[in-house]
């Protein structure tokens, strides 16, 4: 009955999200055999992500995206500040899109699909437990009494990085390092989606909204449009929330949801998903060394998340990494074998010197301006208040002047500490 | 030693599926297919029995190719053999043609002592299956079964549970039985089995050219059954009443209001 030794592969990844289900498919396409290991049920059963991905990557790394799962291709963004009942929207609107909404499950499935198709086996419903190392190096997983060995393992098991944890590579995440997402996905149909947010066909927004939607909390709540939903939600950095939330973070949501402003877009529609996860929000989270004797982190695991404020990559940037991945493998294997050495040189250097990972280093400031709680407080009170000020007008109509006054005594701040913040905004960002 | 088969049905998962209002019937358009959840208390009763007398467990199902993730789900719990029964012909079936072909199929295995199916499927509840295998095969049947607590010597042992009463039979072997709902835990798939009955493709697949059947005894043509009419429960609006205040009010409200609503009889 039992099997110690079922078969060996070349590279076992752990994790089918986009990371690893791309790294399993090019490790497929370059011949190797290669093991496919998922926890949930399916392809990406785990997942929780905002809602939207950028198309860059994913064209260098597919080719073009014809037959991807895509709902919507972004052409509307807009960042808004709101305070309470009152909100100030800053729109961009653009015929040239550069990102999709989809579902990450249905993304992960068919980048799945294709690996299975090259010839990778998926084995899902299966946890990995540890990492199996020997003599210092990683030789294969553990998975309940199983063992399977390969030449090299490819973690891309996520932003909870037990196996990483358990073997002493990473630590636990640090409150500071890392927020809480809550997403609800509410199913209209397709024409409401496009009608009631002035859209065309496959036409899609994302909205990025601070302010009384997160209790003036650093983090922000957003929305994106499905091909038949909208998702809703909102990140909070879990710091902030530990020391400053009221109210439970589901409340939050629901507020969200039945905001008087917002919910005429989609207060009759059906909540069909809840979801939470955590996710990364500070390049803090990135792990000293991306590679080990016999091993390869990829995706969220490498901390390879990117949140400016206005926008959020991850998934690209996980694409990226398991694409990385799989070429290291073939460059290791001429290189004489996976040791530390060979993998750094192989994939570690190269992904450190990309454009994805520069631009996520470089946030440093930017992460340390989300944390600023002042910034979701007096900034949007104040730009609120200027607004209605402007716009609410009785017998007097105020000059702009009067009207900036009467939001900084509103907002309390200083002409010095408003520009302060302005400074540190634009070069933050 | 004992050799136990065990049914499987290839269900849509019904807390995904919507119903279409207007028709009355399932939306299973790109809803995810499951084992049918109540048929993992029976694979996980077979596996305990060859695990505590030694043998060998044997997974059966009739359904669309699909099913062979089920089924390598079910062989990654540590089935022995799975076999998929899958044709055209067999499309279309009631509990009826359902019944025999399952019945027809168990008996080309030969001898066995045990065949288990789960309660019921999630997407019809008709707990027909069993009771007619039994009765094609012409053996006992026992339903709402727990545990089986002996067996050999042709004969075993098995223990239901009632609402009021449990009850034990000894039952002659080859024998039906079904699992009472949630009596089992199923256990966890073992990457070793579920890689294996990958790699090795094991999952057997018979069509009508292997089992030979009456194609007049089969699929829609073998269905007596006609569904003549579906009706949809009306929706009954909430009316979202709410109670502020001291507990000990708040239940005698509720007392109250329940017994205005007739759901307390006194």
């Amino acid at each position: 009955m039992e099997m110690n030794q079922p078969s060996r592969f070349d590279a076992i990844v752990v994790g089918a999200g986009p990371a690893g289900a791309t790294a399993a498919l090019k490790l497929a396409e370059k011949g190797y055999k290669v093991l496919l290991l998922e926890r949930g049920r399916g392809a990406g059963s785990k997942q929780v992500f905002g809602g939207r991905v950028y198309a860059e990557l994913l064209r260098r790394v597919f080719g073009d995206l014809k037959d991807a799962p895509i709902h919507r291709w972004v052409k509307r963004e807009a960042l808004m500040l709101a305070d309470g009942d009152r909100l100030v929207a800053v729109a961009y609107w653009t015929a040239n899109s550069t990102s999709f909404t989809t579902y990450l499950g249905q993304l992960t499935s068919w980048i799945v699909e294709r690996a299975v198709n090259a010839g990778a086996v998926f084995v899902d419903e299966v946890r990995v437990d540890r990492l199996l190392v020997r003599d210092g190096r990683v030789v294969g997983i553990e998975a309940g009494p199983d063992r399977v060995e390969a030449d090299v393992v490819i973690d891309a098991e996520g932003v909870n990085r037990l196996l990483l944890e358990r073997l002493g590579l990473v630590a636990k995440p640090k409150p500071a390092h890392v927020a809480l997402g809550v997403k609800e996905v509410i199913r209209l149909s397709e024409k409401a989606v496009t009608e009631r947010f002035g859209l065309e066909d496959g036409e899609g927004l994302a909205w990025v909204i601070v302010g009384s939607v997160t209790d003036y909390l650093p983090g922000g709540a957003f929305v994106y449009t499905n091909k038949d939903s909208v998702s809703v939600g909102l990140v909070l950095h879990l710091d902030a929330a530990v020391r400053g939330l009221r109210a439970h973070v589901h409340e939050l949501v629901e507020r969200l949801r039945l905001h008087p402003l917002l919910r005429r877009y989609w207060g009759d529609g059906d909540v069909v998903e809840y979801s939470a996860h955590l996710t990364i929000e500070s390049p803090e989270f990135i792990p000293k060394s991306l590679v080990h004797d016999g091993l390869i982190v990829v995706g969220d695991a490498a901390g390879l998340l990117l949140s400016t404020g206005l926008t959020v990559r991850g998934v690209d940037y996980a694409v990226f990494s398991g694409f990385l991945a799989a070429e290291a493998v073939d460059c290791a294997r001429k290189e004489g074998g996976f040791t530390r050495d060979v993998l750094s040189a192989c994939y570690e250097q190269p992904l450190r010197r990309s454009a994805v990972y520069r631009d996520i280093v470089r946030r440093k400031r930017a992460s340390k301006l989300m944390k600023d709680e002042r910034l979701f407080r007096d900034a949007v009170r104040f730009a609120v208040k200027a607004a209605s000020t402007i716009y609410e007008l009785g017998e007097e109509t105020p000059k702009l002047a009067e009207a900036l006054e009467e939001a900084e005594r509103a907002a309390r701040l200083s002409k010095l500490s408003l520009a302060l913040m302005l400074i540190r905004l634009v070069r933050g960002l | 030693m004992v050799r136990v088969v065990v049914g499987i049905k290839w269900v849509p998962n019904t807390q995904a599926v919507r119903f279409d209002p207007k028709t009355g019937t399932l939306i299973r358009e790109g809803v995810p297919s499951i084992v049918n959840p109540h048929d993992l208390d029976a694979v996980e009763l077979a596996l305990k029995l060859r695990d505590r007398y030694g043998g060998e467990v044997i997974a059966i199902s009739m359904a669309p190719p699909s099913a062979i993730k089920g089924l390598e789900h079910v062989l990654g719990m540590g089935v022995d053999r799975a076999i998929l029964i899958s044709d055209r012909v067999f499309a279309g079936a009631d509990t009826l043609a359902t019944s025999y072909v399952l019945a027809n199929a168990i008996r080309r295995l030969g001898s066995f002592d045990l065949i288990i199916f789960g309660q019921e499927t999630i997407d019809s509840s008709t707990a027909h299956i069993p009771a007619q295998v039994a009765s094609w095969l012409d053996l006992p049947y026992v339903y709402y079964v727990e545990d089986v607590e002996e067996l050999g010597g042709g004969r075993a042992v098995v223990r239901r549970r009632l609402e009021d009463r449990i009850e034990w039979y000894e039952i002659e072997l080859p024998a039906v039985i079904a699992t009472a709902m949630h009596s089992q835990q199923p256990r966890p798939v073992r990457l070793s089995y579920k890689l294996r009955a990958k790699t090795e493709r094991r999952v057997e697949v018979w069509d009508n050219k292997v089992l030979g059947l009456d194609e007049r005894c089969v699929g829609l043509r073998g269905s007596p059954t006609v569904v003549t009419k579906v009706t949809w429960m009306p929706e009954v609006p909430r009316k979202r009443q709410v109670f502020r205040g001291d507990p000990r009010e708040a239940v005698k409200w509720l007392i109250e209001k329940l017994r205005e609503e007739g759901v307390l009889p006194y």
